[in-house]
């Protein structure tokens, strides 16, 4: 099962990146376990520059923009 | 119980004028000039000139920069810092940006300008970068030790570099044409060029209405609500409705709401634009300079907007939108609430505790803003309420200087990311340059000749230098931040 972890304090964007993620799941079928990172030490573990960031499998896919659901499905499905 | 209906009624007064009256041509470019900073200029573009091996000659100034350009909330600004800190060019930039982005954004400025008038704006943007500076090189002295010993991994992070598109700068221009050919007050686009006379009997007896359900007392510094506020109000409740309906889903792309939230905001900056005067049984459209201004920009505005790629334009919408979500609806509660508390305080109060320009009233003014919490850009009108009441602009720029820059929530989370010694020693010393930054300015205020202020920041400076000098135990070892 993929692991799929939104980094970001809390704010809009990161609450927005999670709904497209999870949208973006359901809709393709794909089983996900999705982790909120929070702490600001865990996420400056990431080397992202702002936040939010999408890590798909402790792989970094995006940070500081909000991507659309056809691109997160695109990188859950590799 | 009458009581009560009048402070309710203060609220509601408080925020229907200021909903009529400033935010428009201000804060609706402002919003989607931020928007634009957040999505359309590339942070390494900046960042770049942060890294471990920058000299500090640059990485003060970029990371000042990168305070007015990048970051506009807490949202923003706490990583960024996080980021400079730990990866980038260490304590002392890190530390000026986030001193200067919560009062040298784009928001902030224009917003500052709007309510308290351009001379405080400039103030404030001034003394600001001076100081913020200022405090990030005395906290790189004062732990530089700690700076030099702090893990040095790679500045990969800060070393990408990319370009802005000539679209996406050509937006950001044209959105900056728009809000200054909506705020400046100057002749050419005051002045009156033509005028139309509309035959509505109805506009008087509507005047007459709302003078009734908002009264106000202009010797207090209170504002009513006029025809036209009142159209502005309606237009503006039509925005937010589309744009709910347009924009929340703009990452996704357009839907057809999206073009009608866009046409209405466009509409209202032009009607905000125009001067309507109920006269007797009919109402007068003045048509100002401003009017054509306004349209023209607003039309380069689409121009660029339609040149940009399709994820950078999304991009940008959803970055609006998202700061309209999260600083307006909080803006909003805050001017009612200041409207409320207007009602309770005796102008007496605070001619007493800050009415003239001393180092007691500006300390006053400090220890107010590090106590009281007011989420982004509510220090505002709370500040255009206490000039109202009769406070010196003095201590009112300290105010404005500690407020936003301290507050508990904000020393938490600064504290989680350099421990707390160095986040005790940051607030001392913003309490302290915040104090010096509102005697300086009321100085001037007061027609203190600029020698005596010149002499006054040299003095300050140079005790500065000493206790440090005195602290380090030897002059400061500028050298290890080259």
């Amino acid at each position: 099962m993929l692991t799929v972890k939104i980094l970001g304090p809390g704010c809009a964007n990161c609450r927005k990146l999670e709904a497209v993620a999870r949208d973006a799941a359901a809709g393709a079928g794909i089983e996900a376990e999705f982790v909120k990172v929070t702490d600001m030490k865990e996420i400056m573990a990431y080397d992202i520059l702002s936040t939010p960031g999408l890590v798909i499998n402790d792989k970094v896919v995006s940070s500081g923009r909000i991507p659309s659901q056809a691109e997160v499905r695109q990188w859950l499905a590799k | 119980m009458q009581y009560t209906l009048q402070l309710v009624q203060g609220g509601i007064g408080n925020l229907a004028a200021y909903l009529a009256a400033h935010v428009l041509l201000c804060l609706l470019p402002a919003f989607f000039i931020a928007g634009a900073m957040a999505a359309l200029i590339p942070k390494a573009g900046i960042t770049r000139w942060l890294g471990r091996n920058t000299r500090y000659r640059v990485s003060y100034p970029a990371a000042a920069a990168a305070g007015s350009l990048l970051a506009v909330c807490s949202c923003t600004i706490v990583p960024l810092f996080a980021g400079i800190y730990r990866k980038g060019a260490g304590l002392g930039p890190a530390i000026t940006f986030l001193f200067f982005a919560p009062a040298g954004n784009i928001l902030a400025l224009a917003y500052t300008g709007s309510i308290l008038g351009a001379e405080f704006a400039i103030a404030r943007f001034l003394l600001c970068l001076l100081f913020g500076i200022g405090i990030g090189l005395v906290m790189a002295l004062l732990f530089w030790r700690d700076d030099a010993a702090h893990d040095a991994r790679t500045d990969n992070l800060f070393a990408g570099q990319t370009r802005m598109g000539t679209a996406a700068i050509g937006l950001l221009l044209s959105l900056i044409v728009l809000l200054l050919a909506g705020t400046l007050k100057v002749a050419p686009l005051n002045a009156a060029i033509g005028s139309l006379t509309l035959p509505l009997p109805w506009a008087g007896t509507w005047q007459a209405t709302l003078a009734a359900w908002v009264p106000f007392d202009a010797a207090k510094g209170e504002e009513g609500v006029n025809v036209q506020g009142s159209v502005l109000i309606v237009l503006l409740a039509g925005i937010g409705f589309t744009a709910w309906k347009g924009l929340e889903d703009i990452v996704e792309g357009f839907n057809r709401w999206t073009p009608i939230a866009l046409g209405l905001a466009s509409a209202t900056l032009i009607v905000a634009a125009l001067r309507l005067a109920p006269t007797g049984d009919a109402l007068e459209v003045v048509l100002t300079g401003r009017v054509p201004a306004v349209a023209a920009a607003v039309a380069a505005v689409a121009y660029f907007a339609r040149r940009l790629g399709a994820e950078e334009l999304r991009a940008w919408l959803w970055e609006s939108w998202r700061f309209v979500k999260q600083i307006f609806v909080l803006l909003l509660a805050g001017v009612f609430a200041v409207g409320v508390i207007r009602q309770l305080i005796q102008p007496e109060w605070i001619q007493a505790a800050a009415g003239s320009n001393t180092v007691l009233a500006n300390a006053v003014a400090v220890i107010f803003g590090v106590f009281m919490y007011f989420p982004t850009l509510v220090e505002v009108p709370v500040a255009r309420m206490f000039l109202d009441l009769g406070m010196h602009p003095g201590p009112l720029l300290a105010y404005l200087m500690a407020d936003p820059e301290l507050s508990l929530q904000s020393m938490l989370m600064v504290a989680a990311v350099i421990g707390r010694g160095k986040t005790a020693a940051y607030v001392g010393l913003v309490a302290l340059f915040s104090i010096v930054a509102g005697l300086l300015y009321g100085a001037w205020v007061d027609r203190v000749s600029l020698g005596w202020i010149v002499l006054g920041l040299a003095a300050f400076v140079l005790a500065l230098v000493g206790a440090l000098a005195w602290l380090n135990g030897r002059w400061p070892p500028l050298a290890h931040s080259t």
